[in-house]
């Protein structure tokens, strides 16, 4: 078993494209847009934070399951997913995000 | 001294109580998890106190050993059990589960490792993938602890304080939510980081001595983005309501009897 890297990727930049360019030609309300991928970053945390837990519940009281190769095969794939939508979320906030890292810098320069 | 500062030098300590409430188990011990080396061994950590067998994968096996102990038969002073999740079976038979790393090595060739061992395997009974050595029960488990509650107690306590602050109005809600959206930028980024290079080493079947820290810190920093994102979403809990409303269309009870009450007033 090979972690796929792109293939789970691949839709969710595609589809981040295209919420992007509809927003960008006011086909829908910059708030859908935003709104839809917090929910996708919320899913993909949830499922691969939880699949996470779980597993760490496991190691640590030791237990050996059968469900545990497909609950890390997800965990890694979400967590691809989730890797790249928080790239998304930066984007989406990147005011703030330059904010919150540039604050410093121009406390500094005063 | 203003409270100010003290505040800071208060704040610049909690990394400090986080580090001596951890113990040192991501440093040491047996980077293939448990597997007995013999001299020269695999890692270049090789150490023997006279049994030819690394005690650094000794000391992993016991330590793994000792928490199933409860479990484990006691029928002979060498019965073996072997280590983690790797194979909750115990046998009465014989000496030391050789082979362990063949179901436990996370992301190394498993079947390379069985061979290498397969004089002394007596219950290698759990099936591996041989392409790369990864399933199931090649999650790392080497006695490890990822000090889930000391992390999670001092991020929510540290939330606490900085509320407090900043509802004294110590704190400006501004640097308030900066600080939290900080730590949680850094908890994302520390697992998404090292959780990137273990895919990559996996996917390469590459085995380094650094896999067990990377594992070890892909999961510390993984706390500190659980419980991060969950801060975040209080921080930003109106925006995270009103999320539900823009895309299911779920309305607040509260706001829906303001639009009735100033419709009411309107009429």
């Amino acid at each position: 078993m090979v972690y796929d890297m792109i293939l789970p990727a691949l839709p969710f930049i595609v589809g981040y494209l295209i919420t992007f360019s509809l927003y960008k030609r006011r086909i829908i309300k910059k708030s859908v847009h935003v709104n839809v991928w917090n929910m996708i970053i919320g899913l993909a945390f949830l499922i691969s934070a939880g699949a996470g837990f779980i597993l760490m519940v496991l190691l640590e009281l030791g237990i050996t399951l059968p469900i545990g190769q497909p609950l890390l095969y997800w965990h890694v794939e979400l967590g691809v997913t989730l890797v790249l939508v928080t790239i998304f979320h930066f984007h989406i906030y990147w005011k703030s995000s330059k904010a919150m890292f540039g604050s410093v810098k121009r406390r500094s320069e005063l | 001294m203003n409270l100010k500062e003290k505040l800071i030098t208060a704040l610049s300590t909690v990394p400090l109580i986080a580090a001596t409430t951890m113990d040192g188990s991501c440093a040491a011990g047996c980077p293939f998890y448990g597997l007995s080396c013999s001299a020269p061994g695999r890692c270049g950590r090789f150490t023997d106190s006279g049994d030819g067998i690394c005690d650094l994968s000794q000391s992993s096996i016991t330590a793994s050993s000792n928490t199933q102990s409860g479990s484990s038969s006691s029928s002979s002073s060498d019965s073996s059990t072997v280590s983690g999740t790797a194979n909750s079976k115990t046998s009465s038979s014989t000496d030391v589960q050789k082979d362990s790393a063949g179901s436990s090595n996370p992301n190394g060739d498993s079947s390379n490792l069985s061979s290498s061992n397969s004089s002394n395997d007596t219950n290698a009974s759990v099936g591996t993938d041989h392409g790369t050595g990864i399933d199931g029960s090649n999650i790392p488990s080497d006695g490890v602890h990822y000090n889930v509650l000391p992390v999670s107690i001092l991020l929510i306590g540290g939330y606490l304080f900085t509320f407090y602050l900043f509802k004294k109005g110590i704190l400006t809600q501004k640097k308030h939510r900066r600080i939290w959206n900080l730590l949680v930028t850094a908890g994302y980024l520390g697992t998404g980081v090292t959780g990137v290079l273990l895919i990559v080493l996996i996917n390469l079947g590459v085995k380094t001595v650094l896999n067990p820290s990377l594992i070890y810190w892909h999961a510390e920093l993984a706390i500190l983005m659980v419980i991060g994102t969950l801060i975040h979403i209080h921080l930003y809990w109106k925006p995270f309501k009103n999320m539900f409303t823009i895309l299911f269309g779920f309305k607040n009870s509260k706001k829906g009897k303001k639009i009735v009450k100033s419709e009411n007033f309107s009429k």
